[in-house]
């Protein structure tokens, strides 16, 4: 059953266009990312599908029926705000129970919701307290159990740990994907963070301008990103992009690379409708994981500019084809600034773009 | 080190010296109007009373002469305490829902609107005087309380709208989204999330429009005649009659009761009004 679809919504405001007709549909228990760099139109979808701003044209159905005239309170859905929106002159029970006391749900019932989602979110404790007592964790964890006490057909997150800070993120991150697991309720998460697109989501939906740029798994968004904007965004650090011209050697077409030494000649095996761009200039992407460090012939010799140990990997800046260009290598195979280093390139997963349309070609 | 110890004393002896040039007609007002008419007219205006007497005060309450009548001050109070609750209720009120709506609830040319009512803030009153009077003729309150109330209320509420439309944008206007999918409307917002978040604002304004209703004068000689002038009109009256002998005991215990209610309402509010004035500056 579709639990949210989003049917060639649009919005704008005069001559302003924040939304250019998005079409999003999603299965219900799945767990729905939109992101994209600030001003993408991504608040604005989510306050559309929560109802709070109407689309200009268009259609949103939640659960099969169309909601476009119903009021937000009618759409059976709850929100986490990024300031959370906790009432600060209620204490936790009452800002969990405002919104069963508006439905008018019987003060017995409200008492057992409070009680469970209380006990569910460790916010036992808190009961009795005002927001203004809490810390930001608690006061996140408050916002979610207002959202759990609805029970609804979507939650709606819009950027909900970008208040706290980078430790306790990862926590709730943790929390926030646990919760979706347990409850299987649909989620739709608004945020700018990539990370927490990629270990969320089960759907991303990349926007940028009011256009989604690639709707799909996070493994597809990452291996096979739809063009230059999606594959710059995901990922850190950002792939890659050298600029290359394809060449055809010994009947293969490829591109030549060129770090200190000689250019180097690098085949681009199986992939269809290469043959007719030989001579054409393309962009190779290739993330940083890509590299190896191997001392063979086929290796490319570059020069090491800055080294970023970060424990586990070892950044290694160097330029490729005129360009700046970093790969992660393992830190013992690492070697200080001003030295070369020998990368290999694993072909197989890099990626081509027309760099004038900028959409992947291979 | 000996230096900034003498600018420091310094510094003291100057604020100090203002503090006491400031409090000074104070101290003359209330010694003055505890003294005897026979202590003052042989006295230095700054001695200390030599006896206490509260005489002055009873006479200004109860039989000053204001013109004709000889009745004191206490009927024109009680004409001004009418006036001033009502008036300062309903602007208060009218302020709490405008700046409700014009800042989050904002429409189609909201701005403008509230740019207009801006006007109203920094408009001069003398303006107003002469289609207010045909207004309140129209209405039927001309020379009544009610008609006050009514005056105070329109020339009121363009800083109450100001004063609550500053301080509702502070809020954030996710609590409003957040409260309209828990299913709650327009007034329920209001009644139940907004202004229980008021009170430094409501305190500023109380103590603002208390002071500036109870203190006009202008509406007051203006407006109403008779039964129903304020207390400002009163003591202008008490004063300017001529009798025998100036009683500046009687004129001083006359001012400070039409000036006690203004101070009442700061002393019991105004730790609110600086709180509310510097609202928003530390979040919590």
């Amino acid at each position: 059953m579709g639990a949210l679809a989003i049917k060639n919504v649009t919005k704008s405001f005069g001559d302003t266009h924040i939304l250019k007709g998005i079409n999003i549909d999603i299965e219900a228990g799945e767990f729905l990312i939109l992101v994209g760099p600030s001003g993408c139109g991504k608040s604005t979808l989510m306050n559309i599908i929560a109802g709070l701003e109407s689309p200009t044209s268009g259609e949103v159905c939640i659960a099969d029926r169309i909601v476009n005239e119903v009021a937000p309170k009618d759409r059976d859905i709850a929100m986490v705000f990024q300031s959370y929106a906790l009432y600060p002159t209620m204490n936790v029970r009452q800002n969990i129970a405002f919104g069963m006391e508006t439905r008018g749900v019987p003060k017995a019932e409200q008492n057992e919701v409070i009680a469970r989602v209380a006990k569910m979110l460790q916010i036992d404790h808190l009961l009795d307290r005002k927001p203004s007592a809490l810390s930001g964790g608690q006061r996140q964890r408050v916002a979610m159990g207002r959202a759990l006490a609805r029970n609804p057909k979507l939650f709606l997150f819009d950027e909900p740990l970008s208040n706290l800070d980078a430790k306790l993120r990862v926590e709730m991150r943790v929390e926030i994907k646990q919760l979706h697991q347990r409850l299987k309720t649909t989620i739709v998460y608004v945020t700018h963070d990539q990370i927490e697109a990629m270990t969320l989501g089960d759907k991303i939906a990349v926007m940028k301008d009011g256009v989604i740029q690639q709707f799909g798994s996070p493994e597809d968004i990452y291996e096979r990103p739809a063009n230059l904007f999606v594959a710059g965004f995901i990922g850190s650090p950002s792939m890659n992009f050298l600029p290359c011209h394809l060449v055809e050697q010994n009947g293969q077409v490829g591109v030549t690379l060129q770090g200190v030494e000689a250019p180097k000649f690098i085949a681009l095996q199986d992939r269809a409708g290469l043959k007719e761009r030989v001579g054409q200039k393309v962009i190779l992407g290739v993330r940083p994981e890509q590299w190896d460090v191997e001392n063979t012939p086929d290796a490319l010799v570059c020069k090491v500019k800055i080294t970023e140990p970060t424990g586990p990997d070892t950044m290694i800046y160097s330029e490729v084809n005129g360009v700046e260009m970093i790969a992660r290598v393992h830190p013992r195979a690492a070697s200080g600034p001003g030295t070369t280093l020998p990368l290999v390139l694993d072909v197989k997963k890099a990626v081509l773009f027309d760099p004038e349309t900028e959409l992947r070609i291979a | 080190m000996a230096e900034t110890r003498f600018w420091r004393a310094a510094l003291y002896a100057a604020l100090v010296f203002a503090a006491l040039y400031y409090l000074l007609p104070l101290y003359v007002m209330l010694t003055t109007s505890v003294k005897s008419i026979e202590e003052i007219r042989a006295g230095n205006l700054l001695s200390l009373p030599a006896g206490i007497t509260f005489d002055a005060w009873s006479k200004a309450w109860s039989t000053a002469c204001t013109g004709v009548s000889c009745n004191g001050l206490s009927g024109y109070f009680w004409n001004s305490v009418q006036m001033v609750i009502p008036a300062v209720a309903i602007s208060t009120m009218l302020g709490a829902i405008n700046g409700y709506v014009l800042s989050k609830w904002r429409f189609r040319g909201s701005e403008v609107v509230f740019a207009l009512i801006l006007f109203g803030v920094f408009m001069p009153f003398q303006v107003l005087l002469l289609p207010m009077a045909q207004t309140l003729g129209l209405f039927g309150l001309a020379n009544t309380t009610a008609g006050l109330v009514f005056v105070h209320v329109v020339c009121g509420t363009a800083s109450t709208t100001l004063f609550f439309r500053n301080y509702y944008v502070g809020i954030p206007d996710e609590l409003i989204k957040a409260a309209r999918l828990d299913g709650a409307g327009f007034w329920r917002i209001f009644w139940r999330i907004i202004l229980p978040m008021s009170t430094p604002i409501i305190m500023v304004t109380l103590i603002w429009q208390f002071t500036q209703i109870w203190n006009d004068f202008l509406f007051g000689v203006v407006f109403a005649s008779g039964d129903a002038q304020p207390i400002t009109v009163g003591l202008n009256n008490l004063a300017n009659t001529s009798t025998s002998v100036k009683e500046y005991n009687v004129d001083m215990a006359a001012a400070l009761i039409a000036a006690l209610p203004t101070i009442v309402v700061y002393v019991l509010a105004g730790k609110y009004f600086v709180r509310g004035l510097t609202a928003g500056a530390v979040k919590g």
